[in-house]
């Protein structure tokens, strides 16, 4: 569960990234958060395992504190996944060195151990056959399956997706969209950044609109497609569902 | 052209490299030393790092080595004193004045590993010592290769400044030789030859381990 209670974060102590942020997200839940560039959903993301921190207000991630200093915030951060736009895969490494690096150096398993569990997480997202490569040789779609791969092989209990498809081809976008609802289906708690309103009206338990810095508006999956409340939610929506 | 006076003091001349490559390397190894030290604070958010080592590096960057050689032997026995050995005082300047650039390398290497790859590792709940061993350093290092190795070339030419303050490098025996048998054409071809040959070969046995490592990994 993660419990966010007024949270406020500024850039350089000038520009207001999020205002008054207060949002609980249950366990098992998938909430998907959209909203016009520079809206503060990515820096919201980010405050929930601490990549970031926020100057005002208070975020627990299971009933752990993100910003108490006694927190062990890289034990914190290695029981929540992060995907992103731009794949961030570590370019020196093969798929499968990219998956274990974490579970190997951070949970101390032995490589055996960390290459039986990456094995059988490409077979899941399906690229079982790119194992051995770098991610230079990968498709988008490919490199982002193998991110999300790298982040299951922690067995986080939550999973930040930031911007996960908008780096992607067209025709990719399916391929990495099956792979998280399958995800958010077998209960993990999510929470999405996301455009594709195709997997937020399938998906998600709730959506939340957010511009500004500020949460507009929420709603769960029909409502908030068939009357928005506000006006901004609206116009956003109209532009983006042709 | 007459190439005896080549064959006839090759071994006085040849046996300078002794002193030339001791310089540089030690050049190499001090300055990337203090390189790798200047650039860290160089890189940190503490001001009382970071100031300092961006004023030293802006300082010996924006001065001819030759003055930091000439300032070091003269200058430093008015201070200390004592006066000082013409191989440490070479030794000394060129580290001191090398580490500015080293730094600048290390620095640009670092910074050239984008901030997400960073975030990846911190998420995935990487420490910052680990993000940087296993992440940020094998790709810094990566990029900052062939920089490196032009650094390195460029040492071991500006080991010949050293005849400033008498040290019997490669090219101050070359010197004394034309001084005694005034055949300049000859020795100065062959001085140049000599140089070029070893850095030339330097940079390519480099290049090639790069490309080998490249493809291993």
């Amino acid at each position: 569960m993660i419990k966010i209670k007024g949270v406020s974060l500024w850039y350089d102590k000038k520009f207001k990234a999020l205002d008054n942020i207060t949002e609980t997200i249950q366990r098992g839940q998938t909430v998907v958060i959209c909203g016009p560039s520079g809206s503060g959903k990515s820096s919201l993301l980010r405050c929930i395992n601490g990549l970031e921190r926020s100057q005002e207000g208070k975020i627990f991630v299971d009933g752990v504190s993100v910003q108490d200093p006694e927190t062990d915030i890289h034990k914190l951060r290695s029981d929540i996944g992060m995907v992103f736009q731009h794949f961030e895969l570590y370019p020196h490494m093969t798929a499968m060195q990219n998956i274990t690096l974490a579970p190997i150096r951070v949970r101390h398993k032995s490589k055996r151990e960390a290459e039986e569990k990456a094995m059988e997480l490409l077979e899941r997202v399906e690229i079982p056959e790119q194992a051995f490569k770098y991610p230079e040789e990968l498709s988008g779609g490919q490199k982002q399956r193998v991110a999300i791969a790298r982040a299951m092989a922690m067995e986080p209990k939550t999973m930040l997706f930031d911007e996960s498809t908008s780096a992607l081809d067209p025709e990719m976008i399916k391929e990495v969209l099956d792979v998280m609802i399958n995800l958010a289906r077998e209960g993990i708690t999510m929470v999405v950044v996301t455009h594709e309103m195709g997997f937020a009206r399938e998906v998600a338990d709730e959506i939340i609109f957010m511009d500004e810095g500020r949460i507009i508006e929420r709603g769960a999956d029909h409502s908030f497609f068939d009357n928005p409340k506000s006006e901004r939610t609206r116009q956003f929506l109209s532009r983006i569902l042709i | 052209m007459d190439l005896s006076v080549i064959s006839i003091n090759f071994k006085f001349m040849i046996g300078g490299l002794a002193l030339t490559f001791e310089l540089a390397l030690m050049t190499m190894v001090g300055g990337l030393l203090i390189g790798v030290i200047l650039s860290i604070a160089r890189l940190s958010p503490r001001p009382w790092l970071y100031y300092p080592a961006t004023a030293y590096i802006h300082f010996f960057r924006g001065l001819p080595l030759i003055l930091v050689i000439f300032w070091l032997y003269f200058l430093s026995p008015v201070i200390t004193g004592r006066p000082i050995g013409a191989f440490p005082a070479a030794v000394i300047s060129f580290i001191v004045f090398e580490a500015a650039y080293f730094a600048e390398i290390i620095r640009a290497g670092v910074q050239s590993v984008s901030h997400g790859q960073a975030m990846a590792a911190y998420s995935s709940g990487l420490t910052f010592y680990q993000t940087t061993r296993y992440v940020i350093l094998p790709q810094a290092l990566h990029n900052m290769v062939p920089a490196l190795v032009n650094q390195a070339v460029i040492i071991f030419q500006d080991t010949s400044l050293a005849y400033v303050i008498g040290l019997r490098e490669f090219l101050r025996r070359v010197n004394l030789v034309d001084a005694r048998e005034a055949r300049s054409v000859e020795l100065y071809l062959f001085a140049g030859l000599v140089y070029f040959t070893i850095c030339s070969a330097g940079s390519l046995a480099i290049h090639r381990l790069e490309k080998r490592r490249a493809r291993s990994c």
